[in-house]
């Protein structure tokens, strides 16, 4: 049936999705495109604050040549991945418990209602005041907007495991911990890193939100005293090497997920073209 | 040895309602027995029979299997579910381990015991395939071969066959005779067909809805072993068959809440 489904559409597909057939021709052909409506804008206006690509990406080597911005680049990352593997730590194994237990669910879920919708940068100056501004509030502002994500979907996953899948492994003696650690958690994988996969763009953009308010290093930092400085170039290159990162960090995760979730029904996989 | 003794279940389904699915059932299933239990979905079949296997608890009334009271799930009682339930993250050889390494039993002795119960389930070649590349009729015979290899005294098997087709089911139903008539454990077999029920049991216990009772239990006198094709031309099976489905449809229509 789906099989058929397919091949109809195929053969009613336009001839530009041919392009399609190419791997990777696609995102190649909407990054050209991309920085050429950039070039064409930028001269067409002539603004101070808009340079044209053609003058902003040759920063590009130049930042990543430069020791004291791969310093701050370094420890953007640094923090970017501290954030990440604490919410990590945290959030799946509460995720999980929640959607195994109603009670732990009826504690957690108000709590969760209430943080969501606060954007999590918007808590960095209260942050700092604890916690100063260097590594500690800027990698907890990380935590937080990964943790959401993340404890949402190991929630997610975990509700939907079958309970005959548990009955099955309790007949063989496995113990509600056990249970919890070898079914619940591989069961809810896919669902699990789908989360991860929201959370790590999450972690980028918080990752420079708090570099914005509280500047010492980092990209953040980079982007915000070259726009005081009025180096403009160097801002538009920033925000390039920014999106070039959270692609590349992207296409890794992906494919790490896709080995790790092989065995995963159709239904259990997201569809989501990122190369 | 199962002894079912006076067992009623009642769910909640709202605030003020409650549903009695089972009321006062009763039943002795002697060891080596194979029994199925018959009724119309909505039953309580199913629940009946999760409850043997501890996975839900009775509201009133026990069973005792093997001189012990049923408090929860143990390896003395094998389910075999309509969903498969399968570990989608394990191989098929991997599925039919789970079990013994859980009891501990050592790798290569597990490894053996696997290949053998793969080997009697017909599906030799395929271990290393996951279950999302088998068809169903493959997955429940994995399933099989898992609540086997651990050795339970008693199968507990809920409707195994229902998400089957008709050929794959008759198929699998004379295989899973095979497999039984080798070793005769006891079976507790949930289903709504009278055919697989005559076909298979030496008794066939037929319950009412709402609430859940037992109506009647049926002694099903055919030789074993017993081979399909010459069952269906056997007037005997014929008349058990017709019987059975008179009863059946003296039952009023169950409700669908």
């Amino acid at each position: 049936m789906m099989a058929d489904i397919v091949s109809v559409e195929r053969a009613e597909a336009p001839w530009w999705s041919s392009a399609g057939t190419i791997p990777g021709l696609p995102p190649i052909m909407a990054c050209i495109g991309l920085l050429a409506l950039w070039e064409v804008v930028a001269r067409w206006y002539g603004l101070n604050g808009l340079p044209p690509a053609s003058a902003a990406l040759p920063q590009i080597p130049e930042i990543l040549t430069d020791k004291e911005s791969l310093i701050d680049i370094a420890d953007s990352l640094r923090r970017m991945v501290t954030g990440f593997a604490l919410a990590l730590i945290f959030a799946v194994p509460a995720g999980l418990a929640m959607g195994r237990s109603k009670h732990v669910a009826a504690f957690f879920n108000p709590l969760l209602m209430v943080i969501y919708p606060v954007p999590k940068a918007a808590l960095m100056p209260i942050i700092m005041l604890w916690l100063g501004v260097g590594d500690a509030s800027k990698t907890l502002v990380i935590f937080l907007g990964v943790t959401l994500p993340l404890i949402y979907h190991s929630y997610q996953g975990s509700r939907a495991v079958e309970e005959k899948l548990l009955w099955s492994a309790a007949a063989m003696g496995l113990s509600a911990p056990a249970r919890l650690i070898r079914i619940v958690l591989p069961a809810a994988l896919p669902e699990i890193l789908v989360g991860c996969r929201t959370g790590l763009v999450l972690a980028l953009i918080t990752m420079v939100t708090s570099e914005m308010i509280a500047r010492q290093t980092g990209i953040g930092n980079i982007i915000f005293v070259s726009l005081d400085l009025g180096v403009y170039d160097r801002v538009y290159a920033m925000i390039v090497i920014i999106g070039a990162l959270g692609f590349i960090l992207d296409v890794i995760f992906e494919s790490m997920r896709g080995r790790l979730v092989a065995w995963a029904e159709p239904s259990q996989a997201i569809v989501v073209g990122t190369t | 040895m199962i002894s079912i003794d006076r067992v009623s279940k009642q769910f909640e389904t709202s605030r003020a309602r409650r549903h009695l699915a089972l009321s006062d059932i009763s039943l002795s299933v002697a060891r080596g027995e194979f029994v199925s239990i018959l009724g119309p979905s909505g039953c309580g079949k199913s629940t009946l029979l999760y409850i043997v296997g501890g996975f839900v608890e009775q509201s009133s009334g026990a069973v005792i299997v093997d001189d012990n009271p049923v408090t929860g799930p143990g390896p003395d009682r094998g389910p075999v579910f309509q969903e498969f339930a399968l570990f989608p993250w394990k191989t098929v050889l991997g599925n039919v381990m789970y079990g013994l390494d859980q009891r501990g039993m050592p790798k290569d002795e597990a490894l053996a015991r696997s290949r053998e119960l793969l080997t009697m389930v017909k599906l030799s070649g395929y271990e290393n395939f996951y279950p999302k590349e088998l068809s169903g009729g493959m997955k429940q015979r994995v399933a099989i071969a898992r609540t086997l290899a651990y050795r339970p005294n008693i199968l507990l098997m809920d409707e195994p066959f229902g998400a089957l087709d008709a050929h794959t089911r008759t198929k699998l139903q004379n295989d899973l005779l095979g497999i039984w008539e080798k070793d005769r454990k006891t079976v507790l077999f949930v289903t709504h067909s009278v055919e697989e029920a005559v076909f298979l049991s030496d008794r066939v216990v037929m319950m009412t809805s709402s609430p859940g009772r037992i109506k009647d239990i049926i002694k099903i006198n055919l030789p074993r072993p017993r081979e399909r094709a010459a069952l269906l031309l056997n007037r005997r099976y014929q008349d058990y068959v017709v019987e059975i489905e008179k009863m059946m449809d003296e039952q009023p229509e169950t409700r669908v809440s």
